[in-house]
């Protein structure tokens, strides 16, 4: 029997059938068919006597050569089936398999709609803010200037020994301009905006904001004329007054008519021709509506010595900034040369204008909030990742179950891993949303200053990009994880399992979770407490002044009306003398320069008379500070020695001058200062003389800046001997109510001269300045905490649902110990016990970190210390109350545990 | 007249013409042909089976596995109604072809 025994001819069938890659069942069919055949003839040839050896060869050769069963089969159809069917993971294309895997992920997701929805909202909360401040990172870092090649553009400082970057005299600009090999085009702009009053027809009139260019500054930016032309060097030549406008105001103001260009216009009373319109990217010079062009040509000597243009340089193409930096230190060393007298040591330093542009405090801001979203985008990770695990265990069985019908761990995974994707997209759609209501709103916080002209903050296609991958990178952070785990158990053990089973590795990473969530808000919430404590700082310095309240505004009396100093300071006294008698004032006076407000007369060069000469290069400087005799008392500034400025000080008396006290410790080196001799020349005014004042008063310290670390040193000058015609008039009330003298007050001037009332503006009271001038650390202050808040805020959810989680999954063990004995102390121990674990590894982490990231702040405070004890210990309690807060619930359920109802919960 | 499949045609109208009484297995509709061709013609495994399930792929076979008690399951392969028009046309064709070889060649109809 065992002689008659065909062999086995299965391997060598499916061998031959292999190429064909029939499905599997019709593959078996086919075998067991071919196989009975052989076998029938192999018995056959058998029992007639043939031999074993040659029965097996007679009957191999029915199947002729390796190939040839293959071959007759090809063009058979189920030879050509499509893939075929596999229990439980059915083989398709991608596209149709993702389609699949979405659907059910919808399906899924549907059906737990509060779970979808926690986790939905958290990533859109997530995605949103960072979508936000990419936004604002994107506009201020990433997004290249709107100008034509903008790597080419260059900004040019003059350097000196003790600044590498000072403002650039007009007459070196404009040997600059001759001698350097550099530049395609170079210009300079003042970089002030100021007004000016434009008269319309039928003696109407209005302020229109100015600013001086020279003629090369277009060209130099690559800007066109919308309509029209931009200034030319012949314009500089002839030396005619010629305008362009910017483009917003020529629609909004003219509705775009290009007859506007040819036009004579006067502003201030002076003719000026407009030559063209460009388009609103010039503005990043200065938020203005025109451009008054400012002539190179025939400039007086003193011209070489008055530092007060910002210059832009287009380098030809091809040349590097290194190429150009050594052809102006040829051209600066020929000057120095050729003026010895003011350009000795005076050299150039080159920088991309991008960087000048956007400047390191815009950068470091970026970036402070880029990484402080980060952190909420990761605890909004770590959140959903939570909500995942903890249904993840809820569904074990749903997943075992699938691998027991054939599908593999790669398959169960994908279809986790697509519903994370598909939460994630939904969230980030949400979140582009958030984003764009965010940004809307965003606008109006930021500080004006913080932005450059130019600058703009968008919602547009890059950040809607940006929030796409956020969702799918978050998708994937916070879903592999979990699928992994989901997916670590067999089939067998987990449908085995029941309720009462935790396993202690998804516990410990849930655990993980939250020490990291907590660990991160510790850090936001330090940093936010540094920040605060800065704007504390920053809010509570001393300006230096006493008065409570005030009301200012800029005067801007006309050339044309008050050409000389005489009518100026008439005008002046009037405004003084009819403003005071309005009732509610207490004070009148005029100032260039506001406690921590910008500084109209700019600052001068000083040389004290019988101090060090100095070489004239190396002059030191001080805030040029015009006032009326009335500005000491306005403000409540206190004199520590001398006497203040009088209407006795006029034009034709000995000149005088008040120093404050910097100046004093800076200059006078322990001189008593009544009666010392001081030369100022200011630095704005080309035409500047060098003027020997006397000092007859020392002025209190006042603020230029909340934050500054080195006093600023000021001279006061009274107007009478220093007529300017931009000016401050500070208007102190006798309540305290300053804004509401406002209505008053102009009606005041307008009894001067009605004419004038267009050139007042800008009407503020002190404090508003104070608020612009800490709009910045506010800014930074509030967001940062705001985010630190929504962080820890997003922790305590994360922690109290570990812990809720935690209580429930062990009911039956806390029955079992109260049954035993244990007290509702014991319970509550044990719960607040393991959530103490978690929150002290997360606090401690936390601090640590921020110990290292402390630093990162560091230009960014003031008033406080890195690694602020203070702050430490502020930001443990905060979030040491915080959760407790949030172990109350679980800790209290646990604890009112009924045994009785826990043991028969099974 | 003369089908330019007959050459090809020839061996599935000896399978069709083999199982038109009943229904047979792969076994015995390879040894029916051997015998009723008095060892004239055989068909290889390799040819056979690619064979039958190309007609039945056609609908003119029809394969279905027979269990008997005691021995292995069969498949066995019966004519469809479509494979007996099948048949009925393919056996006029090849008449008319042998006919006309009769008459061109003059060898007598078989």
């Amino acid at each position: 029997m065992s002689d008659h025994k065909p062999p086995d001819w299965t391997t060598d069938l499916r061998r031959r059938l292999a190429p064909l890659q029939l499905g599997p069942a019709r593959e078996i069919e086919i075998i067991e068919e071919l196989s009975q055949h052989l076998d029938q003839r192999y018995e056959e040839l058998r029992a007639t006597g043939v031999s074993k050896f040659e029965a097996t060869r007679l009957v191999g050769e029915e199947l002729l050569e390796p190939e040839a069963l293959a071959r007759f089969m090809r063009p058979l159809r189920q030879a050509n089936l499509p893939a075929a069917i596999v229990l439980g993971a059915p083989r398709r294309s991608w596209r149709e398999a993702l389609g699949q895997d979405l659907r059910f992920a919808a399906r899924t997701l549907w059906r737990q709609p509060s779970f979808a929805a926690a986790a939905i909202l958290t990533l859109a909360l997530g995605i949103g803010v960072n979508g936000a401040i990419f936004a604002l990172v994107d506009a201020a870092l990433l997004r290249p200037l709107a100008f034509q090649n903008p790597e080419r553009l260059v900004k040019v400082w003059e350097r000196t020994a003790s600044s590498a970057r000072e403002r650039v005299a007009p007459s070196n600009l404009a040997d600059w301009t001759q001698r350097s090999r550099a530049f395609d085009a170079i210009g300079g702009y003042i970089p002030g905006v100021g007004g000016m009053v434009l008269s319309g027809a039928g003696a109407t009139a209005e302020t229109v904001p100015r600013q001086w260019v020279t003629s090369g500054i277009f060209d130099a930016l690559g800007v066109r004329a919308v309509a029209g032309r931009t200034f030319s060097s012949s314009d500089d030549r002839q030396g005619t007054n010629v305008a362009v406008l910017a483009e917003a105001f020529w629609r909004t103001r003219f509705n775009a008519d290009p007859s506007v260009v040819g036009r004579v216009m006067r502003f201030d009373g002076v003719s000026y021709t407009v030559v063209g319109v460009v388009p609103d990217e010039a503005q990043l010079l200065g938020r203005t509506s025109m451009w008054a062009m400012v002539s190179l040509d025939r400039l007086p000597p003193q011209a070489r010595g008055a530092y007060f243009l910002h210059v832009i340089g287009r380098l030809k193409p091809g040349m590097t900034l290194d190429q150009a930096a050594a052809d102006m230190a040829g051209v600066t060393a020929g000057l120095a040369r050729e003026f010895p007298k003011t350009n000795t040591g005076r050299g150039a330093a080159l920088e991309p204008l991008q960087n000048a542009v956007i400047g390191a405090e815009l950068r470091q801001t970026s970036l402070l909030f880029l990484g402080v979203v980060g952190f909420v985008l990761l605890i909004c990770c770590a959140n959903v990742a939570n909500l995942l695990l903890a249904r993840a265990t809820v569904r074990m069985r749903e997943l075992a179950i699938r691998s027991a019908l054939g599908a593999n761990r790669w398959r169960v995974m994908r279809q986790l891993v697509t519903e994370s994707l598909l939460l994630s997209l939904i969230g980030g759609v949400l979140g582009v949303a958030a984003g764009a209501v965010v940004i809307n709103a965003a606008a109006s916080a930021i500080p004006p200053d913080l932005l450059p002209p130019g600058v703009i903050v968008a919602f547009d296609a890059r950040v809607i990009g940006f929030c796409a991958a956020a969702a799918v990178v978050a998708g994937l952070l916070f879903g592999i994880a979990p699928a992994w785990q989901a997916t670590a158990h067999s089939a067998a053990a987990a449908m085995a399992s029941d309720s009462r089973t935790t396993t202690s590795a998804r516990g410990g990473l849930r655990g993980l979770l939250v020490v990291g969530e907590v660990a991160t808000a510790v850090i936001l919430l330090f940093g936010a407490g540094l920040l605060l404590r800065t704007l504390l700082a920053v809010e509570t310095v001393d300006r230096g002044y006493r008065a409570e309240s005030a009301l200012t505004m800029i005067v801007d009396p006309l050339q044309s009306s008050y050409p000389t100093p005489e009518l100026l300071l008439q005008f002046y006294q009037n405004v003084e003398r009819e403003v005071r008698s309005v009732p509610g004032v207490r004070d009148v006076a005029f100032a260039t320069t506001l406690p921590l407000g910008d500084s109209y007369a700019g600052s001068s060069f000083v040389q004290v008379a019988g101090g060090p000469v100095r070489d004239p290069s190396q002059r030191p400087t001080a805030d040029y500070q015009i006032v009326s005799p009335a500005y000491f008392g306005t403000l409540d500034l206190p004199l520590v020695a001398g006497r203040a400025f009088t209407d006795r000080d006029t034009p034709t008396t000995p000149l005088v001058c008040i120093v404050n006290e910097a100046f004093v410790a800076a200059h006078l080196q322990g001189r008593s200062p009544i009666g010392v001799r001081v030369a100022i020349q200011s630095t704005a005014v080309p035409q500047a003389p060098v003027v020997v004042r006397e000092i007859v008063g020392v002025a209190r310290q006042v603020k230029g800046r909340p934050d500054e670390t080195q006093d600023l040193v000021q001279v006061y000058v009274p107007i009478a001997q220093s007529a300017i015609d931009d000016i401050y008039l500070v208007v102190r009330p006798v309540s305290e109510e300053a804004e509401m003298l406002a209505p008053a007050v102009r009606a005041a001037i307008g009894r001067v001269d009605k004419e004038q009332l267009v050139s007042v503006r800008d009407v503020v009271t002190l404090d508003d300045v104070a608020r612009g001038a800490t709009a910045r650390h506010r800014f930074r202050a509030v967001l940062v905490t705001a985010f630190a808040g929504l962080a820890l805020l997003l922790a305590m959810v994360g922690l109290f649902g570990v812990l809720a989680y935690a209580v429930q999954q062990r009911v039956r063990d806390f029955g079992v110990r109260r049954v035993l004995g244990a007290t509702t102390g014991d319970v509550l121990r044990l719960v607040v016990g393991s959530a103490a674990g978690v929150i002290a590894a997360g606090v401690v982490i936390g601090l640590a970190v921020s110990m290292m990231l402390g630093r990162l702040l560091t230009t960014m405070l003031f008033g406080v210390q890195p690694l602020d004890p203070a702050t430490f210990v502020l930001v443990a309690v905060v979030l040491l109350l915080t959760a407790a807060a949030s172990t109350i619930g679980p800790a209290w359920r646990a604890a009112r545990i009924d045994p009785a109802v826990a043991l028969r919960s099974e | 007249m003369l089908d330019r499949e007959l050459k090809k045609g020839s061996a599935e109208l000896i399978i069709l013409s083999i199982v038109e009484p009943r229904a047979r297995h792969g076994y015995e509709i390879s040894k029916l042909i051997e015998q009723r061709s008095a060892g004239q013609m055989r068909f290889h495994v390799a040819s056979l089976y690619p064979l039958l399930y190309r007609l039945e792929e056609r609908g003119w076979l029809q394969g279905r596995w027979v269990e008997k008690a005691g021995e292995r399951r069969r498949r066995f392969y019966g004519l469809t109604a479509e494979g007996r028009r099948v048949l009925t046309r393919q056996r006029e064709t090849w008449k008319a072809f042998v006919n006309a070889m009769g008459l061109i060649t003059g060898v007598g109809s078989v």
